[in-house]
């Protein structure tokens, strides 16, 4: 039986002690929407690209819808860029749900569209396994068909 | 059965003032507790429900709901710190005279939601701290609001529970006391913040240089919601000489609203804040439930007591009181349980002076304290979110003065006019 260990995770993570700049470049690296942040090797939390986002740019713009008369204001986010940059990433991971490398590609897929998060961990016993994606879910999936063809 | 429904209440009430569960919950459970315990009928408690008021609540989260994506009340907010060309004085006079227009044709709570964002924003630009630009918001949101039927939610619930009351009749005995407020309120406030709001010249010609318009790209759109919105508040005006409820109005203006401006109707609705329109729905039955046990009339018995059935003595203590419940527990609950006391008091005969008593302490007491008024929470979440926390004592700080001042300007004005 097909589960979740056999799709390609990707081992992204960093520990929740790690820098928030350490996340980010991470985050850049492993090309993949979102880390795990773990504690050993138990998962704590998550956290994405738009949860980088959030803390990058001004928090008052997720209540914004209108921003387009608006030019960069550099010397402004440059120093919310520096005042964030050091700041333990623990503090701002989520918890979100985690995916059991048991677990069917289908649990996975309505996993996706029901938290809207874009990439989620996989663990086995706890133990974390993997970042699994959308990308990469619906990728093997695609591949899969045509390779069993 | 009379005790039990007082101590319902009164739980409730003090639930939704600690915020120790979301306030829906806590009106829901309070209605389902007094139906099932036998305190008020089903039947009863379906009655109880004021559906005009959720009708006018949901009909204006609908048209306002579909505006805001046109861009233009952005427009509005920037275009104002525009023209105060970094003027702490102007800035904070035309924040809160554009706040108190959009509460009082909107709705206090919906202003709050569409300008404290843009503030943000406009402060951050302007290198100004953002919580006194928001406090004013508040402020001028609840007495703005009280200038018409459609403008605070307490006002809301007395218009449509004495239909007598046009919406006409709100503006001519409310707006020019809010009015007078509002200035009285604003000037003071300009006086404290004016220290923290003073802004850099390069930052005002920065601003100055924004191309306001930018994100008013649909022009079309904008037209049209722009029509249905001042079609309904014009529509508000006449509703008594078209012989149509302020909510058949609201309703009226939703529909149409969403048949020239909705491409999806799912997401338009999706507009409506459902756990508002619930909170009051839970209120309604809870307030049945006291009127079925007689606790109504009792209190409405005490206060004539009280007050010795002057009508002077009454409308004042009503103005005081209902301030203070407000600031107390929320204005919304406590309005909602003084209009049948109110109804009781005056009997077979109309007073409108007590009406307006009613209005001006609930709307003018949602200023007092964080908790007072749905707007004070929402304005306040926002910046809780944004990083830029105000805590309940500093609220008070300016609150429980501007409530003062604004009760006595409201004490005038009944006796010089009303009672």
């Amino acid at each position: 039986m097909a589960d979740l260990r056999s799709l390609p995770l990707v081992r992204a993570s960093v520990p929740e002690s790690a820098t928030f700049a350490d996340a980010v470049s991470a985050l850049f690296d492993a090309r993949v929407p979102a880390l795990a942040v773990l504690a050993g090797d138990r998962v704590v939390g998550v956290i994405s690209e738009v949860d980088v986002l959030r803390a990058v740019f001004p928090p008052y713009l997720a209540e914004l819808r209108h921003t387009a008369f608006l030019d960069d204001d550099p010397a402004a986010l440059d120093e919310r860029a520096l005042s964030v940059r050091a700041r333990p990433v623990g503090e701002l991971a989520r918890r979100v749900d985690v995916l059991d490398g048991d677990d069917s590609e289908t649990h996975a897929a309505e996993r996706f569209l029901h938290t809207g998060e874009q990439a989620l961990p996989v663990v086995d016993h706890g133990r974390f396994l993997g970042m699994l994606s959308i990308a990469a879910l619906c990728h093997a999936r695609l591949e899969g068909a045509e390779a069993r063809r | 059965m009379e005790v039990i429904a007082v101590v319902i209440f009164a739980l409730a009430l003090a639930l939704i003032a600690i915020e120790w569960v979301h306030r829906t919950k806590v009106a829901l459970a309070g209605a389902a507790a007094m139906v099932l315990l036998g305190v008020i009928d089903q039947e009863p408690a379906v009655e109880a429900v004021d559906w005009a008021t959720l009708g006018l609540l949901a009909g204006m989260m609908i048209i306002v709901g579909l505006t805001e994506p046109t861009g233009v009340f952005t427009f509005l907010a920037l275009r104002v710190a525009q023209l105060s060309r970094g003027r702490p004085i102007a800035l904070v006079f035309l924040l809160a005279f554009v706040t108190g227009v959009l509460s009082a044709f909107l709705d206090n709570l919906t202003a709050i939601l569409l300008i404290v964002p843009i503030t943000l924003l406009i402060a951050d630009l302007l290198r100004i701290p953002a919580i006194p630009l928001v406090l004013v918001e508040i402020v001028a949101s609840n007495i703005g609001g009280t200038a018409t039927l459609i403008g605070d939610p307490p006002n809301i619930m007395i218009g449509t529970a004495r239909p007598e009351l046009s919406f006409l009749d709100f503006i001519v005995n409310l707006a020019p006391v809010a009015l007078v407020t509002l200035v009285i309120v604003t000037s003071g406030l300009a006086l404290v913040f004016r220290r923290q709001l003073r802004v850099a010249p390069e930052r005002a010609a920065e601003i100055a240089l924004l191309d306001a318009a930018r994100d008013m790209r649909e022009a079309r759109k904008v037209r049209r919601t722009l029509a249905v919105l001042l079609g309904t508040i014009a529509a508000f005006f006449l509703h008594t000489l078209l012989h149509v409820e302020p909510a058949v109005v609201a309703l009226t203006g939703a529909t149409v609203m969403l048949l020239v401006a909705a491409d999806d109707v799912e997401a338009a609705l999706e507009r409506v804040e459902w756990s508002t329109l619930f909170f009051f729905l839970g209120l309604f039955v809870m307030v049945g439930g006291l009127q079925e046990q007689g606790v109504v009339d009792e209190v409405a018995e005490w206060l004539a007591d009280v007050t010795g059935g002057s009508s002077r003595a009454e409308g004042l203590t009503i103005l005081w009181g209902s301030a203070a419940g407000s600031a107390a527990v929320d204005n919304i609950p406590f309005t909602a349980a003084m209009i049948p006391v109110v109804e009781s008091l005056q009997g077979d005969e109309f007073d409108d002076g007590l009406w307006w008593s009613l209005a001006l302490g609930a709307c003018f007491g949602g200023n007092a304290t964080m908790i007072a008024a749905a707007a004070n929470v929402a304005a306040t979440g926002i910046l809780d979110r944004s990083g830029q926390p105000v805590s309940f004592l500093r609220f008070l700080a300016i609150g429980l003065p501007v409530t003062l001042v604004s009760l006595l300007v409201a004490t005038v004005y009944l006796l010089a006019f009303q009672l």
